[in-house]
């Protein structure tokens, strides 16, 4: 897919684990972890301002657009 | 899932073992039969719904392998038919019976379904055209006496599997959605 999810890259940035994510954010670590391997269709404006809340970040940062056909 | 509906599927689940084992003893029945009339064909009186077509058969040989291969394809639709009938009510979970493996079952049962119809609408366009040209087709009208029902109820049940599938389809979206 096009867009892809730097999830894992914001969380060593941030030192942060996936068990102490999932707790701050309120995700389950299943549904986290759908997220973070790009497996996931779609994203509530809900999860992605608390993700950036709790991460202190842009949603840049999160996700990011490649183009698939260059 | 209520105590009322899972008898009734059970019970379900049993009239369709009898229907499949009906039409797995037909088709049988029906394929001896085609064989006995090709090489001994004074012994077909004593088989399966006595249907001796060797008179069809002296007359054209086109005409008996014709009408054979309509009757003898459309049982074995129906015993295929009813196979996955019994797959798919052995392996749904009725807890959670909206699956890809459902929906798919429930399209491949539409079109055997409408298989069925149009082959046995052919057939009989084929057997009323042979009335026509002097050959006698009375006894196999029983084979396809329901041509239109079936392709009613093919059409049906691909309108509700086309329908499940895009349930289930909507079923995964929102389950990947965090």
């Amino acid at each position: 897919m096009a867009i892809i999810v730097n999830l894992d890259v914001m969380m060593a940035k941030r030192k942060m684990s996936l068990n102490e994510l999932s707790d701050k954010v309120g995700l389950t670590l299943s549904n986290l972890s759908i997220l973070k391997t790009g497996k996931a269709k779609a994203i509530r404006f809900s999860t992605l301002d608390t993700i950036c809340n709790v991460l202190e970040c842009q949603p840049g940062d999160i996700l990011e657009y490649v183009n698939d056909e260059q | 899932m209520s105590k009322r509906n899972n008898v009734v599927f059970k019970g379900l689940n049993i009239v369709a073992w009898l229907i499949f084992i009906g039409l797995c003893i037909e088709a049988g029945g029906l394929i001896v039969n085609f064989i006995f009339s090709l090489f001994r064909p004074e012994s077909v009186q004593n088989l399966y719904q006595k249907l001796d077509l060797t008179e069809m058969y002296k007359d054209s040989k086109l005409a008996f392998f014709g009408i054979y291969s309509f009757i003898l394809s459309i049982s074995i639709l129906k015993v295929f038919l009813f196979y996955i009938v019994i797959r798919l009510m052995h392996k749904m979970d009725l807890t959670k019976p909206f699956n890809t493996f459902v929906s798919n079952q429930i399209l491949q049962i539409s079109y055997f379904t409408l298989s069925i119809g149009l082959f046995s609408f052919i057939a009989r366009q084929t057997a009323e055209n042979l009335m026509h040209h002097g050959f006698v087709t009375d006894n196999l009208n029983q084979f396809w006496a329901d041509s239109q029902a079936f392709i009613l109820m093919g059409a049906v049940i691909y309108i509700i599997g086309t329908i499940f599938k895009k349930g289930v389809e909507i079923q995964n979206e929102n389950d990947l959605t965090v």
